[in-house]
């Protein structure tokens, strides 16, 4: 390389010392961890990595690992962007989260259990009835029904950030049909065909377990009397902005990929109609909304749900991953009352902490909350995607007094909690042609069965690209990390 | 297998080998005209008027068409059902519905294809880029049939696929049969010389990749008699009618062993045709040539009718 017309890649990196960065210490050296992978990088030029962002890119494109926008009633294909500086997670440091999301996940299984049965953490006083009567995520078809061996969520996506104090904290817990994991594999794979040498200097943890894991799970949750499930992914079709992970996790789990109109519905039986006549379903996948799943149940206009799906459930002839009914416990403020789910069903302390959060419905958190905004970040309870957040900062004192407004109108709808600063960690970021610093999160996937789970070691490193941005999402123009969780 | 991924598999058989003939077609024709040896065979407007034909656009001979608007009509037009960019978009459209049957690697060809259709300027296309363009598509979809060949499971998924390929491969062999036998009628006015045309059936051979082979075959320049046993009844020659017939046989055998008994099913009526060419003679199909191409593209729709009713009916 010549070193006369080429800049090292780092020459340039400035650092925010309020900010937590997960490759820098305080006194700016290197962390340990990241030592070996900095040398290698910094062995390259900003032309050469430069180059090798593209490549990773049209690899994704041509892949078409990608997904949908819609600007102008016109489709745009979209691919997710990928950093090529991966995030590593140390072997003590991931122990701690694995069995902290599993506790987490088991926890809601119990308390979506209760809250269907014998409403127990209720009637205790330790969760407000007003929480669950108030959700529109609670089924009412879901009382008093049993699902296939005992299991509500099977598929569960964390949120964890890394605080200034450098400790994890949970955001959120996501039950319902949490995606991303398809980019967690593809991530890893982009990487090693990019930059396969620095794999050579650590000792990685695989993520392609993830498929065979999870069709264990399905095929353990299996209906009474079936012997070999038939297990399928439902999804609402090709249009559907996540259809390529739909597409993805039914060819690596080996099982079909079907959508509403494929499958149908006799005598409390599901089928699907293949070229050879019906077959019978016992197991599926659903990466379609709770209320679309069935017409003659939900709502009446959907056009991607099955006709009397609902009913082969509830006579136990059919599974479905994960239950319909699972959103009442991934509501943002259910979020809050974790620790206290937690001591409750397992008699433990939690593993992971919360972010503390005010809820609006309370009197005196509302009081703060309208005193405080500036310090707080207010979210709706009930939007996913990161819509609807305001960060209390970042606002004007005419916005500030909008979203009094806004919380007043309904307190339920809101809570609060403090601006939490997500750690940095060197990013590419192509105007500027040099790493910088962005906030991170991490995504992590947990499967739970009948006396099985799983928790894949490694998840998906989502990163804000904007400058000074909070919010990951990809819907908002985040990115991703292939991360790694080291063995040792 | 589903039914409605059965029905993509296929018709994204057949869209990949539309785009191809059709491409070929409008190479091989343009640019062999541009040297004909007769008059009416270096006329831009027959040449136009013959491209037309193949795709089944047919224009009245005595209307000028423009050749830029041709071009782009069936090169690139996303409004026209059979520009090569509508069937690309087709095939990849059928392939992202069945993504989770094929394998990552044909899946990726198909879409860097997809991308260089979408992507190819109009402007360049239509002035400059007939040859390059026309010439990268036929390399893409050889691409596609050696990723299918190569990395999929020869099961039912490889049999819907190799079904649709073949339909449309003899469909489109007996069409650009068809065009090029009324272009040689006339280019000459009547067939009753057959030896002096024979520029119209070099073109033929060549727009069905098949002109060398057929040289080496029968060792004389090519002529009406010669070209069309070659390509209607040679088995051994790839884009032959019956080298097609015969995959359409085997790979439907390999849906259902058993239809074949079922006097109304697809698999019958193929046996049926496949056994009926396996002992014709050119000299019984010369005495009659439109007739027996009219009779063979019915035929080929109606199996493909069948097929439909039987397998994707859902």
């Amino acid at each position: 390389m010549d070193l006369g017309t080429s800049k090292p890649i780092f020459s340039s990196y400035q650092k925010n010392k309020d900010l937590f960065d997960e490759i820098f210490d305080e006194r700016n050296n290197v962390r340990p961890t990241y030592k070996m992978i900095f040398d290698l990088y910094s062995d390259h030029s900003i032309e050469e990595f430069a180059g090798l962002n593209e490549k990773a890119k049209a690899s994704f494109f041509n892949q078409g690992i990608t997904f949908q926008v819609y600007s102008d009633k016109k489709a745009l294909e979209k691919i997710f962007p990928f950093d090529l500086f991966p995030r590593i997670i140390e072997a003590k440091e991931w122990k701690t989260i694995e069995k902290g999301v599993l506790q987490r996940s088991k926890a809601l299984n119990h308390f979506i259990w209760d809250l269907y049965h014998e409403k127990n953490i209720i009637k205790e006083g330790i969760v407000p009835l007003d929480l669950i009567s108030s959700s529109v995520n609670y089924l009412r078809q879901m009382i008093d029904l049993d699902p296939p061996g005992g299991i509500y969520n099977h598929i569960s996506g964390t949120d964890l950030i890394k605080h200034s104090d450098g400790k994890y904290y949970v955001l959120e817990d996501n039950i319902r049909c949490p995606s991303g994991v398809s980019y967690v594999i593809c991530n890893r794979n982009a990487l090693k065909r990019a930059l396969f040498g620095v794999f050579n200097h650590y000792q990685i943890h695989a993520v392609t377990n993830y498929a065979e894991n999870l069709l264990e799970i399905m095929e353990s949750v299996k209906p009474n009397h079936v012997d070999v499930p038939n297990c399928v992914v439902i999804t609402p079709g090709i249009f559907n902005s996540a259809y390529y992970e739909h597409s993805y996790l039914a060819k690596t789990i080996g099982i079909e990929l079907v959508e509403g109109r494929d499958l149908f519905v006799e005598n409390d039986f599901v089928y699907m109609k293949t070229i050879s006549g019906p077959e019978k379903v016992d197991v599926i996948y659903r990466r379609i909304d709770d209320t679309f799943l069935d017409p003659l149940e939900f709502r009446q206009d959907s056009a991607i749900g099955v006709p009397g799906l609902f009913a082969a459930y509830k006579k136990g002839n059919v599974s479905i991953v994960n239950a319909p009914g699972t959103g009442v416990a991934d509501d943002k403020a259910i979020y809050t009352y974790m620790p206290e789910i937690i001591k409750y069903y397992l008699d433990e302390k939690p593993i992971l902490s919360n972010v503390h959060t005010y809820h609006c419905s309370k009197k005196e958190d509302l009081k703060y909350v309208l005193e405080n905004i500036a310090k707080l970040v207010i979210k709706p309870v009930d939007e996913a995607g990161g819509y609807g957040i305001s960060i209390g900062n970042r606002l004007t004192k005419t916005e500030i007094e909008n979203v009094k407004k806004v919380i007043l109108e309904n307190p339920r709808k809101y809570i609060a909690q403090p601006i939490m600063s997500l750690s940095v960690h060197a990013t590419y970021c192509e105007d500027s042609q040099s790493f910088e610093q962005r906030h991170v999160d991490l995504r992590t996937f947990t499967l739970l069965g009948k006396d099985k789970s799983f928790v894949l070691k490694g998840g998906l490193t989502r990163v804000a690209l904007k400058k000074g941005n909070l919010i990951v999402n990809s819907s908002q123009g985040g990115g991703s990390k292939d991360t790694w969780v080291l063995k040792k | 297998m589903l039914a409605r991924v059965a029905n993509n598999l296929f018709w994204m058989g057949r869209y990949i080998e539309r785009a191809e003939h059709t491409a070929r077609f409008m190479n091989v024709n343009y640019f062999s005209s541009l040297d004909a040896p007769n008059k009416l065979s270096q006329s831009r407007q027959f040449v136009l008027h013959s491209i037309c034909s193949m795709i089944g656009d047919d224009v009245d001979d005595d209307i000028g068409l423009n050749e830029e608007d041709v071009f782009f009509n069936v090169g690139l037009n996303p409004e026209k059902p059979y520009s090569i960019l509508q069937c690309v978009k087709f095939a990849r459209e059928n392939a992202n519905s069945s993504r989770d049957m094929i394998s990552t690697e044909f899946y990726e060809s198909m879409n860097k294809f997809y991308h260089f259709v979408m992507n190819y300027p109009k402007t360049v296309f239509v002035k400059s880029g007939l040859h390059d363009f026309t010439t990268n598509v036929t390399e893409h979809t050889a691409i596609l049939r050696g990723k299918i060949r190569g990395t999929l499971l020869h099961d039912e998924v490889y049999a819907l696929i190799m079904l649709g390929i073949n339909i449309e491969r003899a469909t489109q062999i007996i069409r650009i049969v068809k065009t090029k036998f009324e272009d040689a009628q006339k280019a000459t006015g009547g067939y009753s010389n057959p030896i002096k045309n024979s520029f119209e059936w070099t073109t033929l051979l060549k727009c069905c990749e098949s002109y060398d082979m057929n040289r080496r075959f029968y060792k004389k320049p090519p002529v009406q008699l010669t070209v069309l046993e070659f390509l209607i009844l040679n088995e051994n020659c790839p884009r032959s009618v019956m080298n097609s017939l015969n995959q359409i046989q085997r790979h439907v055998t390999l849906l259902d062993m058993l239809k074949i008994k079922d006097k109304s099913s697809a698999a019958f009526l193929i046996g049926k045709m496949r056994s009926e060419y396996e002992f014709k003679t050119v000299e019984e199909i010369q005495k009659n040539v439109e007739k027996f191409i009219e009779n063979t593209l019915n035929t080929l729709v109606e199996i493909s009718e069948k097929l439909e009713k039987e397998y994707f009916n859902y």
